[in-house]
């Protein structure tokens, strides 16, 4: 259950048979460090990989806003506007770093680095493929809740640090709101893992591949994904979605850094990296909460009819597939910001507490209801 | 079933590690490039154009308090059912499902039960009010 | 020896951020201090095999109580505290009273006994039975512990649930303002 990179590339002989010959003629025993080479070129994959697309993330949003808007979005700068993103990244570099004079100078720099490593820490288990997770932790999904909600203490520390009051006030909302909104979210998480029958998300996506076993060429189709399996989890997946866009400060939840009402909010304060290191941890985050998303709900990496089967070739292909589907819901995330008006924060407040997490306390006991009387039959597999 | 600790932790620690690097070697990169030139304006904190006065904080609203404790409760309560309903679908098979959702139902009805008497009493408000329905 | 090296840092972590909280003047980075130290705590259960146990420390304490922690410090106005003297200690009235310095020894040589004896066991009198004995698997806690609580446990899972109802009541009651004609 626990496959990681690694064990992955174990299965080949080819590997098992060089890495024999070569403890034999170097004299020690190669394999840990093979182990580290290969964790080590994975995670620097998958940072570069998710760097990239916390700053494509950005242009992403700035053309799709213009879309909507009837306007172009950046258009200069590379073909389409398209090398925007680096542009930007290279004015971050060059911007002067100005601290305030009376800030916490150890809680000012603490701050970034907090929210980054919440961020970094989820690669961990981001499920892009069979045999390409980091690590397919057997505690998955739990580890990514927990790993996520450093990101609030960042938060709070930016602006607790900035010794502004906008600053601290923002801080105080975003740490609120990252905190009370987790709620939601892990219990929408729960029904979930009651109806795949384990923490990890392996299990979770293979218990997606073929509810219908008798017709064995519909691995992957969108039939079998828990969003369809009972109405509970439907309602299920619009709470996890609400509360993910919330926790990840994203509008309409987008309080603690309201341009209109508190200038920047938490990362007021902050120019230069500092502030990129925030924004790329927000873009990343929702990257992260969209696969979440799609791993939990949409049926993760499945490709439809197993094209591509277990080869190096199905990995990228599955690695494809939830690429796909990630990318498809941080459009619906870009899509909502620029539709819907920002919350209040009494409004934001009342909404988690006195409508999401009901209703998820619900949808749980409703699912585990469902799983005792239809012994975890989906709605489709009563029928056919 | 033992999994090998190293072949499956160490990505974590690896990627934290790397975390801190990150942050750590591009702000060393970048304090080579940066100008440095600190003036006390600079250094004030914005305050939409005026001049700040007095100190950040001035007194706390408890719902910042209520709304960390609530969270913690029903953080606790997620914590203990995870592993509950993780195996749901073993008893199942093994024929206990009656016993596991009855014992889910009772653990979570005790907490909407909670969440209920709150929500009457008026403490999931946002904005407390002294009128609140008492019964 | 990843097992070994994992331990060392989180004992590292732990102690330190323990010590630097004890020792740190500024209330917010005591809590930062405790961060660090409850994430060593997390890193030590995974070095004694429980997978489960460490990730909720991960959720429930990095996630909430720290969390919690910053918001208290916040409501009592600790982060206002000035240091008076270079100790921490204001000028006290019982400070150098008698009845002060036989309480303090007492408790400074029982501790320093207990100490003692923790490291003489530690280091002198270790034999193979006695050493860590480092886990270098981790076992799949998660649905053990699931079957357990459900079978042999349940009225600990039930009686927690009574608990959480105890404490969250309590907690909303503490917070209720007080009406103007109250005493």
């Amino acid at each position: 259950m626990e496959n990681t990179v690694v064990s992955y590339f174990f299965q080949f002989d080819c590997v098992k048979d060089f890495l024999a010959r070569m403890s034999e003629s170097l004299g020690f025993n190669v394999i840990p460090l093979f182990v580290v080479a290969v964790f080590l070129l994975a995670i620097l994959v998958v940072i570069g990989g998710l760097a990239l697309v916390g700053g494509a993330g950005t242009l992403a949003e700035r053309k799709i806003s213009a879309d909507m808007q009837l306007r172009y979005g950046p258009n200069r700068v590379g073909p389409y506007g398209l090398l925007q993103f680096l542009a930007d990244g290279v004015k971050m570099f060059l911007k002067e770093d100005v601290i305030p004079t009376d800030a916490d100078k150890f809680l000012y720099l603490v701050a970034p680095v907090l929210c980054i490593v919440g961020v970094f820490g989820t690669f961990a288990v981001i499920p892009f493929s069979d045999g390409f997770a980091i690590t397919d932790l057997n505690v998955g999904v739990f580890y990514l809740f927990g790993i996520s909600s450093l990101v609030g203490v960042g938060v709070f520390l930016g602006g607790y640090a900035s010794n502004s009051k906008w600053s601290l006030l923002g801080g105080l909302r975003g740490a609120s709101q990252i905190v009370s909104y987790e709620i939601p979210v892990t219990l929408s998480a729960l029904s979930i893992v009651l109806l795949a029958g384990g923490l990890s998300f392996g299990t979770i996506i293979g218990a997606q591949s073929n509810l219908l076993e008798q017709y064995s060429w519909g691995h992957g189709l969108p039939w079998n994904w828990f969003i369809f399996h009972n109405p509970f989890t439907i309602v299920g997946f619009f709470i996890f979605f609400i509360g993910a866009l919330a926790e990840a400060n994203r509008a309409p939840f987008d309080l603690p850094e309201a341009e209109s009402e508190l200038v920047s909010g938490y990362h007021t304060e902050y120019s230069g990296m500092r502030y990129a290191f925030f924004a790329l941890a927000e873009y990343i985050e929702i990257f992260v909460v969209c696969g979440t998303a799609v791993a939990l709900f949409l049926g993760g990496y499945n490709v439809p009819f197993k094209i591509g089967g277990d080869g190096i070739v199905g990995q990228l292909l599955q690695a494809g597939v939830f690429i796909g589907k990630t990318f498809a819901m941080y459009y619906v995330v870009i899509w909502v910001r620029w539709t819907l008006p920002r919350l209040r924060v009494d409004q934001l407040m009342t909404l988690c507490w006195k409508y999401l997490t009901p209703i998820s306390l619900f949808n749980l006991i409703g699912c585990a209801v469902w799983m005792y009387l239809f012994n975890g039959k989906s709605f489709l597999q009563l029928f056919f | 079933m033992n999994v090998d600790i190293f072949g499956v932790y160490f990505p974590i620690v690896l990627l934290i590690v790397i975390g801190f690097l990150f942050v750590a070697v591009t702000l060393l990169v970048t304090k080579v490039v940066r100008p440095n030139r600190p003036t006390p304006l600079k250094q004030q904190i914005y305050d939409c154009g005026e001049n700040p006065v007095g100190k950040a904080w001035s007194a706390f609203n408890v719902r910042f308090y209520i709304v960390g404790l609530i969270f913690i409760i029903f953080d606790i309560e997620s914590a203990l059912m995870f592993p509950v309903v993780s195996v749901f679908k073993k008893m199942q098979e093994m024929g206990n499902g009656g016993l596991i959702l009855i014992e889910i139902l009772i653990f979570l009805l005790v907490l909407i039960f909670g969440i209920a008497y709150c929500w009457r009493r008026g403490d999931l408000d946002w904005v407390k009010s002294y009128h609140v329905n008492k019964k | 020896m990843f097992g070994t090296i994992l331990f060392i840092c989180s004992a590292i972590f732990t102690i330190c951020g323990a010590v630097m909280v004890a020792v740190s003047k500024n209330v917010i980075h005591a809590s930062i201090y405790l961060l660090i130290s409850l994430i060593g705590v997390a890193g030590l259960y995974l070095t004694l095999g429980a997978d489960f146990v460490a990730v909720t420390q991960l959720v429930v304490y990095v996630g909430g109580v720290v969390i919690l922690m910053l918001f208290a410090i916040m409501l009592t106005g600790g982060a206002d505290l000035k240091v008076v003297s270079r100790y921490g200690f204001t000028k006290d009235p019982g400070m150098g009273s008698l009845k002060t310095y036989v309480i303090g020894g007492l408790t400074s040589l029982f501790m320093a006994i207990v100490t003692g004896k923790l490291i003489y066991n530690a280091v002198i009198n270790t034999t193979t039975e006695n050493q860590l004995n480092m886990e270098n698997s981790v076992e799949q806690t998660v649905s053990k512990i699931g079957t357990l609580l459900v079978t042999k446990h349940v009225l600990a899972f039930e009686i927690s649930s009574i608990l959480l109802l105890g404490a969250l009541v309590g907690a909303a009651i503490i917070a209720r303002p007080v009406k103007l004609g109250d005493e």
